[in-house]
């Protein structure tokens, strides 16, 4: 026998007990410390044995069977016990819903040029009729000082216009709508950011969890939550690697939502720190519609009024078209895609001394009132329809990109305007308004080319 | 380790029968470990009593330390060092120099009983630096190997395996006439 093996034999033959009445006691102080912990993390939340169960593969392989089939059998006795909410439901109870109101709050954090912080906040109150169309009214706070702006959009289907009123600018727009136009108005211009059933689609489409019962605003909920990229606002776009988290609350009881909270951070193209949040709350269903209103919205005293003819066709000709007059007008394109009515296009002409902005305004200074207004909304049009046709892009998942920001006119072989036509192709349109197909291999070198 | 992760899950859903089955099976061990460590009862007593204290307070952590006798184990060497650190801080006996205060009949309000063998090895373990007597016992008590032992030392491998070389040199000069006959 080895001499480590001797010393071993020396540790082994040391022992140890315990006396039996102080074993007891100190059993007593450790399950008295015991159970208070298992009270206070239970109040919290549930034991982390489903974690430790987890880290087993084999354990996961049978968790995940045991969830295929009680997803497979049991899916209709879980909605209908009580025990818990399914989000599709919820869905459907919202598409039931004839007319509803809430809030929303739209708030965008980010640094100014100057390096300072940059906040910049909408409140709405939404109202949203299936039988009506849709009114909002925004408010934009601005705690840096820059404008604010108060107005409101009425939306109405049935009348094919879209009505929009800034109370600062004391300017009232009635835009007449293409019959194709409304029903995407009805998907994405509105609807996006006020209707819940978008919001609910797009938590459902991604992988969610449920983060349990709580209380919001007084009202019992049960909480869902998804940090899925795929649901981030706008696709998280303008973030450099976003983060997303995304919560939805649900009124126990009604089975319908209680509040939205969006939160999307990341980087901005300056590698700032940057988020966009975006909450909903204070939901009103089934609340009663004043059809009046949406019949002709009153045109307050002393506002300039203001009529935009339909947008046209929206296709690649007249997006080229678009860009041609953006050039003509201020000799270079767009820092972004178009412009919606709240641009003033009459501020982007005053900078530009091109020959065609001079005999615009020349023009305009002939003009007054209506008349003014009215010529300056058919110049805005090609502007409008790009932003469309551009919107058109986003929404179809085209993958576009504009590069106005860097490209000018001159720039012939470089990309201005692209988008995907299939996995093979893309089509390009260059800074000289010439258009080809591309492969994704060309336009990745296409693309290494471009001012940064 | 399969009762032990059985144990856990018991543990974690507030089961107090698993406390009490955690408890009577690691408990003398941990005190075993204890007195080779510092040498004094009570301070062992303190040390196990603490470590048990923590596994209460912290049941839901236990399946992040990979397995429940290493997580006792880690929990008592670090409430160890901090009974040594704070005997240094107040100027008290430390613990290396403690004597075994154990008698060889305890008092029947004293929670851990050891024989005559025990405190004998408890008495020549003192005589070792600390880093050496731990390292010889999570080796020879414990039967941790280097790698684990080096994970709780905070040290390199070699350095382990030095230290326990270096201590078991002295052990056999100390318990001499033992390890020969």
């Amino acid at each position: 026998m080895s001499s480590a093996d001797k010393m071993r034999r020396l540790f082994d033959e040391g022992v140890v007990q315990t006396n039996a009445a102080p074993d007891d006691a100190v059993f007593e102080k450790i399950k008295t410390t015991y159970m208070r912990a298992v009270q206070h993390k239970s109040a919290q939340q549930e034991p982390g044995m489903w974690r430790s169960i987890m880290k087993s593969p084999l354990a996961k392989l049978a968790v995940a069977v045991a969830v295929l089939i009680a997803c497979a059998i049991g899916l209709f006795l879980w909605r209908t016990t009580g025990s818990g909410i399914a989000l599709a439901d919820v869905l459907a109870r919202v598409e039931q819903v004839r007319a509803f109101q809430c809030k929303g709050i739209i708030k965008r954090t980010s640094e100014s040029p100057a390096g300072k912080p940059h906040v910049w906040e909408v409140h709405s109150i939404n109202l949203e009729s299936k039988e009506c169309g849709s009114k909002a009214t925004h408010k934009e706070i601005d705690p840096n000082g820059a404008r604010t702006s108060f107005a409101e959009t009425y939306f109405v289907p049935t009348k094919k216009i879209l009505i929009y009123i800034n109370h600062i600018e004391k300017r009232y727009i009635r835009t007449e709508l293409d019959d194709w136009v409304v029903p995407l108005m009805q998907k994405e211009f509105l609807g996006r950011y006020s209707n819940p059933g978008t919001f609910l689609k797009e938590i459902v489409a991604c992988k969610y969890e449920s983060t349990g019962r709580s209380t919001v605003d007084g009202i019992d909920v049960e909480g869902f939550r998804t940090t899925d990229p795929n649901c981030a606002r706008d696709g998280g776009s303008g973030f450099t690697d976003p983060q997303i988290d995304v919560k939805v609350w649900i009124d126990a009881k009604t089975r319908l939502p209680v509040r939205y909270e969006s939160l999307t951070s990341g980087l901005d193209e300056k590698g700032a720190d940057a988020s966009h949040q975006f909450v909903v709350y204070d939901f009103q269903w089934d609340v009663a519609v004043d059809v009046a209103e949406f019949e002709s919205p009153a045109i307050p005293d002393g506002y300039t009024v203001q009529v935009e003819k339909p947008w046209g066709a929206i296709d690649e000709q007249t997006a080229t078209e678009s860009l041609r007059k953006c050039a003509e007008l201020f000799g270079k394109y767009l820092e972004s895609p178009g412009f919606g009515p709240s641009v003033d296009l009459e501020g982007e002409l005053n900078k530009s001394n091109n020959p065609a902005a001079i005999r615009l305004k020349e023009e305009l200074k002939g003009l007054a009132g209506l008349e003014r207004a009215n010529r300056l909304a058919d110049a805005a049009l090609p502007m409008r329809r790009l932003l469309l046709f551009y919107m058109n892009l986003t929404n179809e998942k085209k993958d576009p990109a504009y590069y106005g920001k860097t490209i000018t006119p001159k720039d012939a072989d470089k990309v201005l305007l692209r988008w995907k036509l299939s996995d093979m192709e893309y089509r390009v349109i260059f800074g000289d308004l010439h258009a080809e197909t591309v492969s994704p291999e060309k336009l990745a070198e296409l693309e290494k080319t471009l001012p940064k | 380790m399969l009762q032990d992760k059985r144990l856990i899950w018991r543990l974690q859903r507030g089961n107090v029968d698993a406390l009490r089955l955690v408890y009577d099976k690691y408990k003398l061990d941990l005190l075993k470990l204890a007195m080779l460590l510092t040498g004094d009862v009570h301070r062992s007593e303190d040390a196990v009593q603490d470590v048990f204290l923590k596994l209460a307070e912290s049941f839901d952590r236990v399946g992040d330390h990979g397995n429940l006798r290493n997580f006792l184990i880690t929990c008592l060497m670090n409430r160890i060092r901090t009974l040594r650190r704070d005997g240094q801080r107040h100027q008290m006996a430390p613990l290396d120099d403690a004597a075994m205060q154990t008698a060889p009949v305890s008092p029947p309000d004293q929670w851990a009983v050891a024989n005559e063998q025990m405190q004998r090895i408890s008495r020549v373990m003192a005589e070792l630096p600390v880093e050496q007597r731990e390292v010889v016992t999570l080796r020879f008590e414990a039967g941790l190997g280097f790698p684990e032992i080096a994970r709780i030392q905070n040290a390199p491998v070699n350095t382990v395996q030095g230290r326990y070389r270096y201590g078991l040199e002295k052990l056999r000069a100390l318990l001499n006439s033992e390890v020969e006959t």
